[in-house]
């Protein structure tokens, strides 16, 4: 009873929060001047080649980016997590950086390096510099800009993931095989899941991104539809646009679910205490530690040192700091007020996904994913036409829809964190607790939330990352006087100084590595308790 | 996980508590001018008129989910008070919109008309002027916007993206002034004369400055700022012969939003705005704005408007003319 | 009345049948052994009776109270009062044995908080864990973590204990020792027992019946 009504309340709540807001801007679609119609869509069929063109640009910018950032983020996380490449824990922060930034954001990083007149145009030969120039924008650029900024999403998935694996299920293998045939065959399909929806992740997050590509002038759906919504101030348009999007999020999930079905396993305990097996590396250890770091210093220390050189002029980091603090603060609040509700909401999400406790744990899965998928504009305007009433005004001037946006937007992401984390926590350590009398609640706070705290942890993690960096709906619903930093950020970029933009962004990074540190403080201390 | 939970209830609780602040003594002002230039003028009329203003900013050119969206959707129960357009084509869209509502600032006295909304639903202040960036020691310099079809400036001329701006705005006007025909033949002897596209104004202008072309339509502040940097690059005000079409101008425009939660401080603000005293200072700020209001001091590189031979145009139709020429410009812009 | 009785019990998965119309009681104070292969369900009649799982069809009461029936379960698990020994042990690595054993006692309603060191004190001593309380499960050998395992089943006095072959991962001779150590503890506690193993000589000896399943 208590499973069921609390799991309930979470469906209600996800209910409100997403489904309502959507439900609101697909109405505002189909009811034009008070009649309903399908005449947006219609037209949206009837649309110009180029439209299709451009999806057909978002499809293949899409996949390039899932299928290079998937592997390699894939291969860092097994590098960082299991063998004993040296200063792996500083190579996890240094990588992990790009993911702290808006992509837009490292898109600015990279022209400011590669463009004519940037910083690697002062030293290199002119015609690697045009190349590179000429490289950048288009197809190409798009690509290198979303694999790096995404790609660490997928390493810490892996991550979280790995740290859930039974090393007694290795050690069976090392009995029989070398460890690539180990890690292959055995670790691998055992966090399949998680890496599954890293790149699931991806290829939606480059699908509706629109900074990048419109500044890299690369002509994508996202682009093109919401160009033409700025123009009309059409809400209905931008609705019906974004149907396409939600058919291909449809598509990839339905073919993830049929890749992942014959291969779910349930598992039984890990050992307790038994700390993960690292992968002794060898005489491979020099040269995996030097190309990793060259990774890191091509994808990372490039475009943020341009950052940085950007921001070193002497007033630009106090400037920075008198226009921003109260930005910062603010953003550290909600960013992490949201990320723990995202959490408490996407556990119980994920749990009833994961447990399939009520018969509609595939429509919910699917909505978080659709909502996630949507573009900030269309969840923000559903926001607004949902709480922007006069009984509402409450929470509408306030600042609680800024995390009614974030828990719209990334609900999946804790979601799915959690359903990865409890894959590897044994069903039967949840009924010992019900055999023994445990109500369900009690089994969650004292046994299931234990046992996958690195995982849940992660999933923190990964919300705050979100929420602090996040533009989309954040940008339409903040009550006015009470921007968060990436806003401001974004506000300052037209004619404020190149220093003092840059300036901001290295404090957002500070500020987001900062928590970094802390979680990682806690997972050096968390991990002999298991 | 108790001690979280309080947490996140005191955090929440808080952020509604802020909500109770918008009542009092307060102003709401939705902004798509530049913060950097904007924000300074708040802070003075918060000083002045000791009420505290509350913001939204405008985002970049990619203005996807700008503030006047944020107006529209909200049109049923307002929040703004304010509106401060850094353009008027966005202001008639409001008015388009039924978002504004009427109000004759006693402070526009002195504002010509042409930059006046006839009811009274926006008024002017401000402005920019669209110009030639030319880089120093040119030879060819151009007198006009025709020179972009010149062809002794062929594959040598940038413009920023005319999907975006000041530029889409001078485009709709010249579409507005010469004709349909007129103006999309000037724009395929454009693509033919191999004029470059840039991201934005600011781009336009570097790349000008650069060397990299020999002039670029760019907005006036543009061209002050990089003067300012010392770059070597000079203005030129287009058009301004005896037959010429004369030079767009492009003002700040101010509403009062329709049934505001706070009109009278609306109301103020929008006086503080318009008068003599913000278009001095908008003057002498890295903004560059050429004031309406005859008579305003302002630096020695800033031309006084009655200088000026200025493009007769009505922004209505500007506004009009520039939602229907989208699909037309994307299709140019692709090219 | 009966410690357990299961009637006409079915009870499938996919298709699979994994219980077939299986009737049976069981008296109180009962040592039940069940011996089959794998796969013959013998872990799946384990889990009806604990209510981790819910016969398609047929009744199961316990202690005369119908307890579940026909597509649902008319009692939920943690209000059975049954102790469980899990397969895979199922403990919990975040907690000291002390903690496993002060978890189960906040739940028993029909214990008080102030008897529950003395409790703990006893039952430790009865499976020779008393100097262990602190411990950790990663820091116990296999044998102490049977032991814990099944002073978990034992501390809340339950009247039906249910063991999923326990010692089925011991050596011989730590499994003959705790072999005794249940029959010694059933002997003083009184609890109907089942007991499923695929070893006939464990059948044999902890159980005064034996079922075979097939």
């Amino acid at each position: 009873m208590q499973r069921r009504l609390t799991l309930l309340l979470a469906v209600l709540a996800l209910a409100v929060v997403g489904l309502l807001p959507l439900v609101a801007m697909v109405v505002t679609s189909v009811f034009v001047s008070g009649k309903l119609t399908l005449a947006i869509y219609t037209k949206l069929l009837s649309n110009p080649l180029q439209y299709w063109i451009a999806l057909g640009h978002s499809l293949t910018l899409a996949t390039l980016s899932a299928v290079c950032a998937t592997p390699l983020g894939v291969a860092l996380g097994l590098l960082f997590g299991k063998t004993d490449l040296p200063f792996r824990r500083t190579l996890t922060v240094l990588l992990g950086i790009p993911l702290l930034l808006p992509p837009y954001v490292l898109a600015i990083c990279w022209f400011n390096l590669l463009a004519s007149g940037g910083l690697l145009a002062q030293g290199a030969p002119v015609q690697l510099t045009g190349l590179l120039s000429h490289a950048l924008y288009g197809l190409p650029g798009c690509w290198w800009v979303m694999v790096s900024a995404l790609a660490p999403a997928v390493m810490i998935l892996t991550l979280v993931s790995l740290h859930a694996i039974d090393p007694r299920l290795e050690e069976a293998g090392r009995l029989v095989a070398r460890w690539p045939v180990v890690l292959y065959r055995i670790t691998l399909p055992l966090v399949l899941p998680g890496i599954l929806f890293g790149g699931l992740l991806v290829f939606l997050l480059t699908l509706g991104e629109v900074g990048v590509p419109m500044f890299l002038r690369y002509p994508v759906y996202a682009v093109e539809t919401l160009t033409q919504f700025s123009a009309f101030y059409d809400f209905g348009a931008a609705t019906a646009a974004a149907m396409p999007l939600l058919l291909v999020t449809l598509l990839m999930l339905t073919l993830e679910r049929r890749f992942l079905r014959a291969k779910v396993y349930n598992l039984r305990p890990s050992t307790p205490g038994r700390r993960m097996l690292r992968v002794p590396l060898g005489r491979w250890r020099i040269p995996a530690f030097l190309s990793v770091s060259l990774l890191g210093a091509v994808m990372v220390v490039l475009p943020i040192a341009a950052l940085v050189v950007a921001s070193l002029s002497p007033f630009a980091y106090w400037e920075a700091w008198r226009q921003a603090a109260s930005s910062l603060g603010r953003s550290l609040v909600l960013a992490a007020t949201g990320a723990t509700l995202l959490m408490l909401l996407g556990f119980f999400c994920g749990y009833l996904i994961r447990t399939r406790t009520m018969r509609l744990w595939r429509a919910l899965d699917t909505l978080t994913l659709l909502l996630f998928t949507l573009p900030g504009t269309v969840i923000g305007m559903g926001l607004i036409a949902l709480w922007n009433r006069p009984g509402t005004a409450f929470v509408y001037a306030s600042a609680a829809m800024v995390i009614l946006a974030y828990l719209a937007q990334y609900i999946a992401l804790t979601s799915r964190i959690t359903v990865a984390t409890l894959f590897n926590v044994p069903q039967s350590l949840e009924e010992a607790a019900q055999i023994a009398g445990a109500p369900w609640l009690a089994r969650i706070r004292h046994i299931v939330v234990p046992v996958g705290l690195p995982g849940l942890v992660g999933g923190w993690l990964i919300g705050f990352i979100f929420c602090m960096r996040d533009l989309g709906a954040s940008m339409l619903v903040y009550p006015p006087g009470q921007e968060t930093l990436s806003v401001r950020i974004l506000t300052l970029m037209a004619n404020g100084t190149p220093s003092l933009i840059s300036a901001l962004c290295v404090m957002l990074v500070a500020v987001a590595l900062s928590a970094l540190g802390l979680l990682g403080l806690f997972f050096r201390t968390a991990a002999p308790r298991r | 996980m108790g001690l979280l939970l309080l947490v996140v209830i005191v955090a929440i609780a808080g952020m509604v508590w802020t909500a109770s602040r918008r009542n009092g003594n307060v102003v709401v002002v939705y902004v798509s001018e530049d913060q950097v230039f904007s924000e300074p003028i708040l802070k003075d009329f918060e000083r002045d008129s000791g009420m505290r203003v509350l913001a939204v900013y405008d985002t970049e050119e990619t203005k996807s989910a700008g503030v006047v969206n944020r107006l529209i959707a909200e049109k049923a129960n307002p929040q703004a008070d304010v509106y401060w357009a850094n353009e008027p084509i966005r202001a008639e869209v409001l008015r388009q919109q039924g978002v504004s509502s009427v109000y004759r600032s006693p402070s526009a006295e002195g504002i010509p008309d042409q930059f006046r909304e006839p009811h009274g639903y926006w008024t002017g202040f401000s402005a920019r002027a669209r110009m030639l960036i030319v880089a120093n020691g040119s030879v060819d310099k151009p007198g006009s916007v025709l020179a972009y079809t010149d062809p002794r400036f062929r594959g040598k001329t940038v413009i920023a993206n005319p999907l975006f701006g000041t530029t889409t705005a001078h485009i709709a006007a010249l579409f507005t002034v010469w004709g349909d025909e007129r103006a999309k033949a000037f724009l395929d002897a454009m693509r033919r004369n191999d004029v470059h596209l840039a991201s934005s104004n600011g781009d336009s202008a570097d790349q000008v400055a650069a060397g990299n072309f020999e002039f670029a339509l760019v907005d006036s502040d543009d061209v002050y700022n990089r003067r300012k940097q010392g770059r070597p690059v000079e203005g030129i005000y287009p058009d301004q012969d005896g037959g010429g079409l004369g030079c767009f101008i492009v003002p700040n425009a101010v509403l009062l939003v329709k049934d505001s939660p706070h009109p009278q401080a609306g109301k103020k603000l929008i006086d503080y705005l318009l008068s003599p005293a913000t278009e001095k200072k908008l003057a002498n700020s890295d903004a560059a704005q050429i004031p309406l209001h005859p008579g305003v001091e302002t630096p020695v590189d800033i031309r006084r408007l009655e200088t000026l031979k200025v493009m007769s145009v009505d922004y209505a139709q500007v506004a009009a003319k520039m939602q229907a020429i989208q699909p037309l410009l994307k299709d140019w812009a692709g090219r | 009345m009966n410690a357990i009785e299961l009637r006409a019990v079915t009870k499938a998965y996919d298709g699979r049948t994994a219980v077939a119309d299986i009737t049976l009681s069981i008296e109180r104070g009962e040592r039940v052994a069940l011996a089959g292969p794998s796969g013959c369900g013998k872990t799946t009649l384990l889990r009806l009776v604990a209510g981790l799982e819910v016969p398609d069809s047929g009744t199961i009461r316990i202690n005369g109270t119908l307890v579940a029936e026909h597509g649902r379960n008319l009692v939920e698990p943690e209000q059975r009062h049954i102790g469980m020994v899990f397969q895979d042990l199922a403990l919990w690595p975040h907690m000291t044995v002390h903690g496993h054993l002060d978890f189960v006692l906040r739940y028993d309603k029909r214990s008080q908080p102030a008897d529950r060191p003395s409790r703990i004190r006893e039952i430790l001593e009865m499976v020779r864990l008393s100097d262990r309380g602190r411990a950790k499960p990663g820091e116990l050998s296999g044998g102490e973590q049977q032991r814990v395992a099944l002073a978990r089943a034992l501390i809340a006095k339950p009247t039906i204990v249910l063991m999923d072959e326990p010692l089925s991962s011991l050596d011989p001779e730590l499994s003959l020792h705790l072999r005794g150590e249940i029959l010694r503890l059933h002997a003083e506690l009184s609890f109907a027992l089942v007991y499923v193993t695929h070893s006939r000589e464990e059948a044999a000896d902890l159980g005064s019946r034996v079922i075979h399943m097939l």
